[in-house]
């Protein structure tokens, strides 16, 4: 399982980080002081560390320059919003930068992204008897082999890294079809359908009201 | 035109003026003696001439004294070689001013025989090609006749001297205007240097070189200007000073309130985000909700403050004389739930003027973060004592202190020693920053002197004296009454 860090000096949003990386299948620890966050570093072994700047004991800067030679990747979390700071940790070897406020989805897809860049993310995802490789883009439900459209491949694989979570309809259309969504686009709707009815998910994949939809499972 | 060649040009045009009327005057003058000199002896020679003549008629053997034309011309030829190394012409007449002798080369003109009277000398200056010539005109009695005798005296050399003296003076002048321009530019480029030495302080300050200065090397009125200069330099330079600094407290507390806003903002946001899209089991419903409702009130206390602080920023003061007692009695209020610390008080009794209700904020914020800084059992000491001028307010806590290195800094908004801690008191980090606004209203400022472990001692001290009061030296009026500022506000927060 993969083994997230997360240092920030403030509980609530600890938390939160936690809460929403927790249910997307990782295990997370948490801290709130950038000496223990040290401490823990040396102790155990994390595969990705989601990092604030702003921290009492040693701050983010101070943080990066000690993971760095462990070669793990960090991702900055941080309130700081301005070019050269982002610059500063970029440069500093981060993998990302996220600026608060920040939304859940893309917190999550960011982790995503640059666990995959390590080669730490699970190539296959599976939900009930559902399973997907993702190198080899294959989908199986039952052991049967379903064939799919690109489209749908898209959506179904993102329904399985957020499972039990809303997508809502602007965020799944931007990310499958990479376009701005338009308010009255029925694309979307006929796509879902149809892979709900492929993958047998007619309970499971429901509509949420006014947001999009979210797989239960 | 820079400066210096404007000096420089007018001296010499007025150096070239000056040169070129004396030394006309001067020549001229010279010229003119001489011409006089020349003309003197001019007519010297033709009264010489006429004695001559008069005698040589005189000589002649005559019939009935009649002087023949013959005679005349003849005596007008002795005379004229007896003459001739001189180089003098000269010409006789007669009644009828018709010529009976000219000598070679004598002008044609008679305008001034015409003017020649029975007793007058005349004379003129003539000139021939460029020759120039005295020409003398005088009557001669000889015998029965009144004969008019001319002379022509060569005096070109005078006119020569006088060209001559002119391009003489004409190369000395300019010689003289080369030297002394040289000597004059040397003295303007000197003269112009503190000129130079300004202008180019002012360019470097101008470049944003504010802490350069001219140098001043004269005593005179640029000197003055240099030393008026570097005042003013200096002036603008702690202005200039003053205000980054100010434009860096302000970036500093925007960034610092950018920062403080969003992470309650994040909290909230992505809580709501978790509630709305997401299904959760009721201790994490709970706990999500909690947070935005923590989270929402750490934001809504935030901006309390900051309004306070904008408002204190703002207000004239309406000062009136509190007992100290009563905020004592106020602060006693405040804290009698807090179970937490020992609070001791000891007050002398005494009036301080003052707003009352921003006051007691003042107490109340101090003693919360000492509260705060505290242990659990700790001491907290609250002291009022009279002074001469005022009334001194003390709060003591044995709990953390502050490390020396942020003593400047813990009274700038949204500073916090130690974040975690004060967070989660639900502190922004803005009391004392609203602390110094509010004694800065009266006249007051925060006195924090502390040690790590051993604890903070804040103090300030409020006037014993009402506005126009007159405060100073009136120690004796501080027995009066001395307004104890009472903290009002709302606890701690």
């Amino acid at each position: 399982m993969i083994k997230i860090l997360i240092v920030d000096d403030e509980k609530p949003i600890c938390d939160l980080i936690d809460m929403n990386l927790s249910a997307a299948g990782y295990h997370c620890r948490t801290v709130q002081d950038g000496l223990k966050a040290i401490d823990l570093i040396e102790a155990e072994n994390f595969d990705l560390i989601l990092l604030d700047i702003m921290l009492p004991g040693a701050d983010g800067y101070d943080i990066m320059e000690y993971i760095r030679p462990m070669k793990i990747p960090v991702i900055f979390i941080t309130a700081k919003h301005e070019v050269k700071d982002r610059v500063k940790g970029l440069k500093l070897g981060a993998e990302d930068y996220l600026v608060k406020p920040f939304d859940v989805v893309e917190l999550i897809a960011r982790v995503e992204v640059v666990l995959r860049r390590y080669n730490k993310t699970d190539s296959i995802l599976s939900a009930g008897d559902v399973v997907v490789d993702v190198d080899a883009r294959t989908v199986t439900k039952a052991g049967k082999q379903i064939i799919l459209t690109n489209k749908e491949y898209g959506l179904l694989v993102l329904f399985l890294r957020n499972k039990n979570i809303a997508l809502f309809r602007e965020n799944l259309y931007e990310r499958v079809w990479g376009d701005e969504y338009l308010a009255d686009s029925r694309t979307l709707d006929l796509h879902v359908q149809r892979l709900r009815r492929k993958m047998g998910w007619e309970e499971n994949l429901v509509a949420v009201y006014k947001v999009g939809y979210r797989l239960e499972i | 035109m820079k400066f210096l060649y404007k000096i420089l040009l007018c001296t010499i045009i007025i150096m070239a003026a000056a040169f070129g009327i004396s030394g006309y005057f001067f020549v001229n003058f010279v010229f003119e003696s001489a011409l006089e000199r020349e003309v003197a002896q001019a007519l010297d020679g033709s009264s010489i001439l006429r004695f001559a003549f008069e005698t040589a008629a005189l000589n002649i053997p005559t019939k009935y004294n009649v002087l023949q034309d013959a005679a005349v011309r003849q005596i007008g030829a002795r005379l004229e070689s007896s003459g001739q190394n001189t180089g003098r012409c000269l010409r006789l007449s007669d009644e009828g001013r018709n010529s009976i002798y000219t000598s070679e080369g004598f002008s044609e003109d008679t305008a001034l025989l015409q003017q020649i009277g029975p007793e007058t000398k005349v004379w003129t200056i003539a000139s021939h090609g460029d020759r120039y010539y005295i020409h003398t005109g005088i009557v001669v009695n000889a015998l029965d006749r009144a004969l008019y005798l001319e002379t022509l005296e060569d005096v070109t050399e005078v006119f020569e001297e006088r060209s001559m003296g002119f391009s003489v003076y004409r190369r000395v002048t300019l010689a003289m205007l080369a030297c002394s321009g040289m000597v004059m530019l040397f003295i303007c480029v000197w003269l112009t240097k503190p000129i130079r030495l300004l202008a180019n302080a002012t360019k470097r300050m101008a470049a944003g070189e504010y802490g350069y200065r001219a140098k001043r090397i004269s005593n005179d009125e640029l000197g003055q200007l240099t030393t008026d200069f570097n005042s003013m330099a200096n002036v603008l330079e702690e202005t200039i000073h003053e205000l980054k600094e100010e434009v860096r407290a302000r970036e500093d507390f925007i960034a610092a309130f950018a920062h403080e806003l969003k992470t309650p903002l994040t909290a909230i946001i992505g809580y709501a985000d978790m509630l709305r899209s997401r299904k959760l089991d009721e201790e994490k419903h709970f706990l999500s909700a909690n947070y935005i409702y923590t989270e929402g009130k750490r934001l809504e206390n935030m901006s309390f403050r900051l309004m306070d602080i904008i408002v204190t920023r703002r207000e004239v003061l309406e000062v009136q004389p509190i007992e100290a007692k009563t905020l004592f009695e106020y602060l006693r209020g405040v804290f009698a739930e807090n179970k937490e610390q020992k609070i001791r008080m000891s007050v002398q009794s005494g009036t301080v003027y003052g707003e009352p209700n921003l006051l007691k904020s003042v107490l109340v914020n101090l003693m919360d973060n000492a509260c705060k800084a505290s242990r659990e059992g700790g001491m907290v000491k609250l002291s009022g004592k009279r002074m001469e001028n005022g009334y001194a307010f003390e709060v003591r806590d044995y709990g953390v202190g502050i490390p020396e290195e942020e003593l400047k800094k813990v009274t700038e908004a949204f500073y916090m020693v130690d974040k975690s801690r004060s967070r989660s008191r639900n502190g922004a980090g803005l009391g004392l920053a609203l602390c110094v606004e509010i004694l800065r209203l009266h006249g007051s400022e925060l006195d924090i002197r502390s040690k790590v472990g051993e604890g903070t001692c804040v103090s300030f001290v409020i006037s014993g004296h009402g506005p126009g009061a007159g405060g100073k030296g009136a120690g004796a009026e501080a027995a009066d009454v001395e307004a104890a500022a009472a903290a009002g506000a709302e606890p701690g927060a």
